[in-house]
């Protein structure tokens, strides 16, 4: 192993640099030189700078990132939640709304009604009805078929015979736990009286020893124009956390089932009569084939008219009852595994994305801000080199 | 009277400071006439701009700053953009009468090594081993922390330790020399 012999490059370097004679009169010449250039400028203060040439380096790359870091961070800050989105916010999670209230309808959002106004939602609106009024608010639902008609409206034109409107709702209701049966016994009664009937009806009784509590839920069908009484006298019935309804005009639909459905019988008694003058077996069998695919044809779009006639005729609403303090499962479509996790992999997907574009402008602005703050530390850095030169 | 003061402050810097700026901008430079030019444009500057030492401050690391720096810029503007070469002495033709036993053989060998390195490099070097500055002096020189100093340091220093010519153990070029002579 070799070792670096410093006092051999020591004894080296002063033989090479000593080994020539200085140039005479030089030192004469500076000094001459230097009596014509005249006397000292002004005192510079250039040095000074000049030695804090790594500090001002570190200074400017801070000052950089504080200005990147806060470019990004207020920004997002003040856009990741708005006061109005707190006050919605505030409604859902209000402290008489169970949490299945939020679970069971994900596409519906509750937001106060200026609130609505302003992102022109549209769509039916009812107050949920807690004790607190600052807690009230509207359920806008993404099914809502008609914009600017209320439940109420859509009731009294599906009262019309030219208009056929299906409507849905669903009520959370929280009762005091003595009351858990009577009410549900009177709900019952309401759908009865209006000259309805329940479709259906889940319950879950306990008592609070066991750690057991009662919940339930009821599905109500009553005659579409005496919907918004069922409604306003549900509402009653309890407390109303949540009240979602929606209203669907499906005049179109039904008119066009009605023509497609003459046009086929028109068409079929054309066959009718078409085979009635037929001798040959043959062309008999081809009508037969005909008029077989022509009645089934009637009798799907019969059924479909059927259902759609029931729909209209009738309203459902869905009351999910559960004892003061305690939780309510959502009763509405439960997802299944699959079913969650792909829409889970959705709102993720969907999450992400809306995350990127909000972040891609205070981003862009942030980058911007650096490019300048570089450009400014450059011309700065140049400046001060050129005048450390010009000095030394 | 002011003025008379002045030049007799200059006289005194060039007295001091003349012979070692110019041997130490040579050993920079690797040119003679190069270096001569380098160090009267120095101390026509230092001399300009004299207010700008602070009080107290340390003159010689002070003088060797501007050396240091105007060689840096003949290095960068003037020598590569030069056509022809100067043809008074470089690094590798030290070359005297009175070397009898191979002294400028060693020079010649640690010069073609020196001036292998890369100019930051080599400019620790001859501050350190020649002009014999501190590592805290050679930092506020070439305005750089310490901590660049010394790694500046270690890196020429392991560039330089591979040439023979500088290595403490085994025959060195310089000891196969002087015993041919013997």
């Amino acid at each position: 192993m070799t070792e670096f012999d410093e006092e051999k490059l020591k004894q080296a370097l002063r033989e090479a640099a000593d080994g020539f004679t200085i140039t005479a009169g030089a030192t004469e010449r500076i000094l001459d030189e230097a009596l014509e250039s005249g006397d000292a400028d002004e005192p510079s203060r250039i040095r000074s700078l000049v030695e804090r040439t790594g500090r001002m380096r570190s200074t400017l790359l801070a000052v950089a990132a504080c200005v990147v870091v806060l470019a990004v961070a207020v920004p997002l800050l003040n856009s990741e939640v708005t006061p109005k989105v707190r006050s919605a916010l505030r409604t859902v999670h209000g402290e008489s709304l169970p949490t299945g209230a939020k679970s069971a309808n994900p596409n519906a959002a509750v937001l106060p009604e200026s609130e609505a106004q302003i992102l022109g939602l549209t769509g039916t609106s009812f107050i949920a009805g807690t004790s607190n009024k600052d807690d009230q608010g509207v359920t806008l639902t993404s099914s809502a078929a008609k914009s600017g008609k209320s439940s109420t409206n859509g009731s009294a034109e599906a009262s019309d015979s030219s208009l056929r409107v299906e409507e849905v709702g669903t009520i959370f209701l929280t009762v005091g736990s003595t009351r858990f049966e009577s009410t549900l016994t009177q709900l019952t009664d309401f759908a009865t009286t209006d000259g309805g009937f329940v479709a259906s009806t889940e319950s879950h009784m306990g008592t609070k020893a066991t750690h057991m509590y009662s919940t339930g839920s009821i599905v109500l069908e009553v005659p579409v124009h005496n919907f918004t009484m069922l409604v306003d006298q549900v509402r009653h019935a309890g407390v109303a956390t949540s009240v979602m309804t929606s209203a669907n005009d499906v005049t179109g639909q039904y008119i066009d089932l009605q023509a497609r459905i003459s046009a086929l019988q028109l068409s079929r008694a054309q066959y009718l009569k078409i085979m009635s003058r037929t001798n040959s077996i043959g062309g008999i069998l081809s009508i037969q084939d005909q008029l077989n695919s022509i009645q089934s044809q009637i009798e799907q779009l019969q059924a479909s008219l059927g259902l759609l006639n029931s729909e209209t005729t009738y309203a459902t609403l869905t009351v999910s009852m559960s004892v003061a303090g305690h939780q309510v499962n959502p009763p509405l479509h439960p997802a299944t595994g699959v079913d969650k996790a792909w829409h889970e992999s959705l709102h993720g997907f969907a999450a992400g994305f809306e995350w990127l574009v909000r972040i891609a402008g205070p981003l862009l602005f942030a980058l911007l801000v650096l490019a300048a703050l570089l450009l400014l530390g450059r011309l700065t850095w140049r400046a001060t080199e050129r005048r450390r030169s010009r000095m030394s | 009277m002011s003025d008379a003061v002045d030049v007799d402050e200059l006289r005194t810097w060039l007295e001091d400071g003349y012979a070692s700026s110019v041997r130490t901008a040579y050993l920079i430079l690797g040119n003679r006439p190069d270096a001569e030019d380098a160090v009267q444009e120095s101390f026509l500057r230092a001399w300009k701009f004299r207010d700008s030492l602070v009080t107290g401050a340390s003159f010689k690391p002070w003088l060797y700053r501007v050396v240091v720096n105007t060689c840096n810029s003949k290095l960068r503007k003037e020598i590569p953009h030069r056509t022809r070469r100067r043809p008074d002495d470089d690094l590798t033709d030290v070359v005297t009468l009175e070397d009898p036993i191979g002294r400028v053989s060693l020079s010649n060998d640690v010069m073609t090594a020196l001036k292998d390195l890369p100019t930051h490099l080599r400019i620790v070097i001859v501050l350190r081993y020649y002009a014999d500055l501190s590592e805290r002096d050679i930092a506020a020189v070439i305005g750089r922390q310490p901590g660049t100093v010394k790694s500046r340091l270690n890196e020429a220093r392991s560039r330089l330790a591979v040439h023979p010519a500088l290595q403490s153990e085994g025959p060195s070029p310089i000891n196969a020399r002087k015993e041919r002579h013997s």
